[in-house]
């Protein structure tokens, strides 16, 4: 295995992409990530805030205690993970991390893992998606994925600009990715649109460090709209319906037998981020 | 004089019939309350060696040559090697030697779970051993795999006989009374998770086997060995100075030791078996998983006058019947009390010893229902306890038991329930709930320590016990200088090395400090006595200082030898202590917030009040995890163990500890030996989950019988008490 450290974007030739590496290492490490070439992008990817602009390579723990940028995306970044883990890992590696669905993370010939059966639907699933889960019952795990969606907020990668929801898509029978990014495109800047006021709840197996058993981002942008997110409950962050009133957005919901008790904390939630909005 | 006796050995509440050649113990106990030294806070002796990563664990221990093994565990959880062929790892580079079933204790062609060794590899890394157990070409039988406890039970699959016990008669107590309260509570497999994994470098030297092992118990690694090698014990050397942690899971050698010694011997080099934190959760024992019927029937006076109990332990594929239904039996005086305790075999990771095995799971249980039997009765659940309470053990006198006490002082915090209760805002409930303790801990002979004392006037303990975190380094120390009359910073303590010391005790069912206390007392007293006649010689007063008195030895050493006496017989030695919880729900998510914890224990004389709170603390947060948020969860489609990380497995973090106040009665057990102090590992987790359960229901009305009270059982026992309301039956406050 090689480990390659360019410093400009057009040196970059493939491999697989590195940054904090709290997500990457242990994928590799545990053989469900194939890598022969290794690519330490800090030296090319930006990092700070600057007004709207946030550089991908920004570590959570800085984005925490940055006064300019809005609540829910602060929040998630704070309730996220463990110290030591935020001061690695940067926003945009967060954006694309993968499910912790246990069955996945032990290798199990699972759907995303191109098999043909969901084995969580019929195993263990007590932490699994209670929407969009027909195919793949995993659980999206990035609480900052949620806040981005929620606050409208922009990507521009090496080779385009998309809204943050663009980022990801269901898996289904011919393709199993969660994610649109192509081999070697790389997330470079996030772009904040104006908010008003934004909020993030999170509810966690325990205080700290682990990921969101529900985590329910709400923003009203400066037109007026309000827009909510869901992490912990499809497979991909959720962007609830905006024409549905919020307090039915849940109604579609379709719970595996030990994934119901998601659909009630999941509307609270929700209610209070709505109420937490004004 | 050295006498030999029949006597019962208990241990995890275990007991059984041994001979034992015990020494008299002459020696009157001090007096109540603290002491020069003992009784006193002290820092721990070895902080400063650990905070400088000096303290060598099992983990840092790397010998010259040393080679790394790794174990192959079966996919299955019940399968037979059809085929195995080694060859393919023995060919890939650095890999020196591999052993397949049969040629290690431990290795096994059946595999009775998903965890279980059936190879090993021994390489110059551990990367290459790994990628060589990998290579190894097997070939499985699949056979039938029993996951099911209560279909265990139906066909009568036990790792044991069923163990049954009635006094009185229990049906028509029940039919008699004023009250019955029947439920089910079901508590989860748990996992030890010590922070340093079971583990061990072997190294043969000579004839001699020297084995580095994270363990709880020197002399028992020493003998499992010497048996299962054929060896005599004393070419067998068994060194653990600094360990990891244990919690009850590292009381035997197991097969990575085994794995180490027989890859040593085909290599001649050293091998070190460490377990990673995968193999820790699927292999290395577990807290096993019980269901309880239980019913109960109190006259309306609160007079219990039934406990009845069926206990079924989901014991896995081997380990033992652990004594669930004990609190049942022992906790409340009541005339009619029936349990049978089931040990379900099934294709699941064998349970080992975690932390008071049973009680924990058999508290839960127990002392719920009797808050729900206090609901029934309108009657006080302190007032119920206090008027149940137990002044025999089954009719054998208790040695000591001040539980009457602890009763008295947890009455302040109980009292605080109502002012806790008005906290209650909007989604946010709170209550208070309280649990008693019962428990072993008496420990037991035999024990030995020697302690030197030189010119310089230094003593130093001389013991081959251990010191599993717990601090009895520290507190086998206060008691040698309190004895000698010395500060604490001249003494010292060589322990952890079975060629440099006598037989010390097993660290498990809190009886380190029980059974090595008193021997290290009895050294310190022989020195004393042979001071005070060099003190005498010299015209000095008996009780100079030491180091008046030795200053002229020069070469000349003092040397003191002491042994553990024998346990009071006719008498039952237990641990006692009640806690006092408040929590605050949030009923509309979940979520569960332990506030305060007031606990208040009866171990006897306490040596080191600073690391008998640290017992208690730790109790106290492991036992959260236990209640709130840890969980081993199994594919219930093969058996294998799905939470295998320290993400998925989910352990308090330190913004999950609440407040702990910690109080302890502090008598010394008049009965039990010259200290008379009895154990506290275990005492602090035993009555967490019931007082956080019945606090809980203080709060919301809400009966949550099943653990842990993750955010999915607090929703569900919500929606069962708004149910049960909306059908017009008052919810349970």
């Amino acid at each position: 295995m090689e480990l390659l450290r360019p410093s400009s974007v057009e040196e970059l030739d493939g491999g697989v992409f590195l940054h904090g590496g709290t997500e990457v290492v242990p994928l590799v490490r545990e053989g469900l990530l194939r890598a022969d070439r290794l690519v330490d992008v800090r030296g090319v990817v930006p990092r700070g805030v600057d007004g709207a602009v946030i550089g991908a390579g920004t570590t959570l723990g800085q984005l925490e205690v940055e006064p300019a940028i809005p609540d829910a995306l602060r929040e998630a970044c704070r309730l996220a993970a463990s110290p030591q883990l935020r001061n690695m890992s940067s926003v945009g590696g967060n954006l694309l991390q993968s499910t912790r669905c246990w069955y996945w993370r032990l290798g199990y010939p699972c759907r995303l893992h191109g098999g043909d059966i969901c084995h969580a639907r019929e195993g263990e699933h007590r932490e699994h998606a209670i929407l969009a889960n027909g195919f793949c019952a995993s659980a999206h795990p990035s609480d900052v994925a949620a806040a981005l969606v929620s606050l409208g907020s922009r990507l521009r990668t090496t080779r385009r600009e998309l809204a943050v929801e663009e980022l990801y898509r269901l898996p289904d029978e011919s393709d199993r990715r969660t994610m649109t990014l192509e081999n070697g495109e790389l997330i470079l800047e996030l772009e904040l649109a104006p908010v008003e006021a934004s909020v993030y709840l999170k509810a966690m197996d325990r205080k700290r460090w682990s990921f969101p058993q529900v985590g329910v981002a709400a923003a009203r942008l400066s037109d007026g709209t309000v827009r909510l997110a869901l992490a912990g409950v499809a497979p991909i962050p959720w962007l609830l319906d905006g024409e549905a009133a919020p307090g039915e957005a849940l109604d579609a919901a379709t719970p595996l037998p030990r994934t119901e008790w998601k659909v009630p904390l999941a509307r609270a939630l929700v209610r209070r981020a709505l109420a937490a909005l004004g | 004089m050295a006498r030999l006796i029949r006597t019962e050995k208990e241990v995890e509440g275990r007991y059984e019939e041994v001979w034992l050649v015990v020494e008299e113990d002459p020696l009157t106990q001090w007096p109540a309350g603290p002491l020069s030294v003992v009784g006193r806070p002290a820092e721990r002796k070895d902080a400063p060696e650990r905070v400088r990563g000096e303290a060598r664990f099992t983990a840092d221990v790397r010998l010259p040559g040393m080679l790394h093994a790794a174990v192959l565990r079966s996919p299955h959880a019940h399968a037979r090697v059809e085929r195995i062929d080694l060859a393919p790892a023995l060919a890939l580079p650095g890999v020196r030697a591999a052993i397949g079933p049969g040629e290690a204790s431990g290795l096994e062609e059946e595999a009775g779970y998903a965890g279980a060794a059936v190879a090993a590899v021994a390489a110059d890394t551990f990367a290459q051993a790994r990628a060589a157990v990998a290579a190894i070409d097997v070939e499985w039988e699949a056979l039938e795999a029993m996951l099911d406890p209560d279909e265990a039970v139906r066909r009568g699959l036990f790792t044991a006989e069923p163990r049954r016990d009635e006094r009185g008669d229990v049906e028509r107590a029940l039919a008699e009374a004023d009250a019955v309260v029947e439920a089910t509570y079901r508590t989860q497999s748990v996992l030890h998770n010590a922070m340093e994994t079971h583990q061990a470098v072997c190294e043969w030297v000579g004839d001699t086997l020297h084995v580095y092992i994270s363990t709880q118990f020197i002399w028992g690694v020493r003998q499992e060995i010497a048996d299962a090698l054929g060896l005599p014990q004393d070419k067998v050397r068994v060194v653990c100075e600094f360990m990891g942690g244990g919690f009850g899971s590292k009381n035997s050698p197991d097969e990575y030791t085994f794995v180490a010694a027989e890859l040593a011997k085909r290599t001649g080099r050293p091998v070190r078996c460490a377990l990673t934190r995968p193999e820790e959760h699927t292999s290395a024992g577990n807290r096993n998983p019980t269901i309880q019927r239980l019913r109960a029937g109190a006259r309306s006076d609160g007079t219990i006058v039934a406990l009845d109990g069926e206990f079924t332990n989901a014991v896995g594929w081997s380990g033992w019947n652990a004594p669930t239904e004990g609190p049942m039996r022992m906790l409340y005086a009541c005339d009619n009390v029936r349990t049978v305790t089931y040990g379900a075999q099934v294709n699941t990771p064998p349970m080992k010893a975690f932390r008071a095995p049973g009680f924990v799971e058999g508290t839960f249980g127990l002392e719920c229902l009797i808050d729900e039997l206090a609901a029934k009765l309108d009657v006080d659940p302190l007032e119920l306890r206090r008027l149940n309470y137990a002044d025999s053990n089954e009719g054998t006198p208790f040695s000591s038991k001040n539980l009457e006490e602890c009763y008295r002082r947890a009455a302040p915090h109980w009292e605080r329930r109502h002012e806790v209760r008005a906290r209650s805002d909007g989604p946010w409930k709170h209550g208070v709930g309280m649990a008693s303790q019962i428990w072993y801990g008496g420990g037991g002979p035999p024990s030995y320590a020697w302690v030197r004392i030189g010119s310089d006037g230094r003593a130093t303990v001389i013991t081959a016990m251990q010191d599993i975190g717990t601090g009895t380094r520290t507190a086998m120390a206060q008691i040698a200088a309190e004895e000698l009359r010395l500060p604490l910073d001249r003494v010292d303590v060589v322990l952890g090395d079975s060629a440099r010391g006598p037989y010390a005790s097993i660290s498990a069912g809190s009886s380190t400090t029980p059974s090595m206390g008193p021997a290290v007392r009895a050294a310190a007293a022989d020195a004393r006595e042979q001071i005070e006649d060099i003190a005498e010689q010299r015209g000095l007063p008996r009780d100079a200082p030491v180091e008046e008195v030795v200053d002229l030895l020069e070469d000349a050493q003092i040397l003191g030898r002491g042994a553990r006496g024998p346990n009071p017989t006719g008498m039952s030695v237990l641990t006692f202590g009640v806690h006092v919880v408040e929590v605050a729900v949030d009923v509309e998510t979940g979520e569960v917030v332990v506030e305060r914890v007031a606990a208040i224990h009866d171990v006897g004389r306490i040596v080191n009040p600073l690391g008998a709170s640290s017992q208690v603390e730790g109790g106290i947060i492991q036992g959260v995890g236990h209640t709130l948020s840890e969980q081993r969860l199994l594919d219930p489609a093969t058996g294998r163990v799905l939470t295998t990380s320290l993400d998925a497995y989910r352990m308090p973090t330190i913004a999950d500890v609440p407040e702990i106040l910690c109080e302890f009665v502090d008598r010394p057990d008049e009965h039990l030996t010259n200290l008379g102090s009895k154990g506290l590992g275990e005492p602090p987790i035993v009555p967490v989950a019931a007082a956080i359960a019945n606090a809980i229901r203080d709060a919301t009305g809400a009966d949550v019988r099943e653990l842990p009270i993750s955010r999915e059982e607090m929703l569900r026992a919500l929606e069962a008490a708004r149910r049960k309301e909306r059908r017009g039956a008052p919810a349970a406050v």
